[in-house]
């Protein structure tokens, strides 16, 4: 009798450990899905200039969608966006860049001066903090609410409904992480650890997976 | 006794190497995307009539947006695609390249049927109007300018230069960048045609 529940043990110990190498092996990296395109574009910045989603290519990329003259949810978003960049050094992001774009869904009133004077009431960094907007109302729709999937209607009266969020996109042009819904840990938080998560994923990646971050210029064809 | 431990040994040994040889999961050359919701389903003109993206369900299909003037790029990923097609034999017909076209103005339904037929047979070519293309190219990630071009160009257009696989249901499953091999891209869709 003894003799067999030795075995037994025996055999359920080398599963184990079998078990926690092939769990060693195989454990899959942390990940943020991978869940679609980032929607293309080409808008006008707060310098008048020409942006392009194709100048994102092999950084990191928070998205957030805003007007100049709505006080919130706009606010609260402009505020994490503030604390998130104040606090980019708190995570190992090797050498990606990150930006962060905030497109604007009144191009009526947002030209690229109010941009401008709305980013510098913020402070923000313009070289790392784009503001950016197209008088293509229809592509504009197209990019915001098919593409980023983010709810806005214009109300007449200078007003707008808007559904506040944010989008990560990587470097590859994917959107990674949408962040809608407050939930208990700040979106900030949520957000900066994503980022590391980003990062991570790229240090590990090999081949191919690194190309957007590698060479960025590959994903363009364009005329020499 | 030492016998049994040994073959025990032995035996979870090679249970591992032929898991780890077999088993293990299909490595994408192309970027792996697990959207939950299908690809934009688009309808634009081909030499034959209208062609939508769900026409094909069952089968893979790649869409590549480029245009027929495109001096390298362009031709360059159809001629790999083309040969990765060849590579994969008879299962082939269950695959469909689409090429979206930016030049609307340049690329007619007949001459994109011709010129997408150089590269493989059953390629299909088309296009649309400037704001179908913007819709479409927007949603599927692809920036599109045109910019100066030679004088025997006249024009040309900047795009984006991946090319996107959708599975038989219709989601987006991968993204593919300039510099695939023919035979990279052959490996992904012999793995995705067995699913």
């Amino acid at each position: 009798m003894n003799k067999y529940l030795f075995n037994g043990l025996y055999v359920v110990a080398g599963l184990l450990v079998v078990s926690a190498f092939a769990f060693k092996i195989f454990q899959p990296i942390q990940v943020l899905p991978r869940m679609r395109l980032a929607p293309a574009y080409s808008f006008i910045d707060q310098d008048d200039q020409e942006f392009t989603s194709e100048a994102m290519r092999g950084q990191f990329v928070l998205y957030s969608f805003i007007y100049t003259n709505c006080d919130e949810p706009c606010n609260t978003a402009n505020a994490t966006l503030q604390e998130v960049q104040s606090r980019l050094n708190e995570v190992d992001l090797g050498d990606i860049p990150v930006s962060f774009v905030s497109i604007s869904i009144d191009p009526d009133r947002d030209t690229p001066e109010a941009l401008k004077t709305y980013g510098s009431a913020l402070g923000a960094d313009f070289n790392q903090w784009k503001f950016a907007t197209t008088t293509n109302k229809s592509l504009l729709k197209t990019v915001v609410g098919s593409g980023f999937e983010t709810y806005y209607e214009d109300k007449g009266n200078g007003n707008f409904a808007l559904d506040p969020g944010y989008v990560l996109v990587d470097g590859w042009g994917i959107i990674r992480a949408e962040y809608r819904y407050s939930t208990q840990v700040s979106d900030a938080d949520r957000i900066l650890r994503h980022l590391g998560v980003l990062a991570e994923e790229v240090k590990n990646s090999t081949g191919s997976a690194k190309l957007a971050y590698e060479a960025a210029h590959l994903f363009l064809c364009y005329a020499p | 006794m030492k016998l049994k431990i040994f073959a025990s040994v032995f035996a979870v040994i090679l249970g591992l190497v032929f898991g780890f040889i077999y088993l293990r999961p299909h490595t994408f050359h192309g970027t792996v995307i697990q959207s939950p919701e299908r690809a934009y389903d688009f309808t634009l003109t081909g030499a034959n009539g209208d062609v939508s993206v769900s026409n094909f369900r069952g089968k893979l299909v790649l869409v590549y947006f480029g245009y027929t003037f495109c001096p390298d790029i362009c031709p360059a990923t159809l001629a790999n695609v083309a040969q990765a097609l060849r590579d994969i034999g008879t299962k082939a017909d269950d695959v469909q390249l689409i090429m979206v076209s930016l030049d609307p103005e340049r690329d007619t339904p007949d001459k994109l049927a011709e010129y997408v037929g150089h590269f493989y047979p059953t390629f299909i070519g088309i296009t649309g109007t400037k704001e179908q293309l913007d819709e479409i190219a927007s949603l599927y990630g692809i920036y599109y300018q045109k910019t100066e071009g030679s004088s025997a160009t006249d024009y040309l257009i900047d795009h984006t230069a991946t090319l996107l696989v959708l599975d038989r249901e219709g989601y987006l499953k991968l993204v593919f960048p300039f510099g695939v091999t023919s035979q990279e891209i052959a490996d992904d869709l012999k793995y995705m045609l067995r699913q």
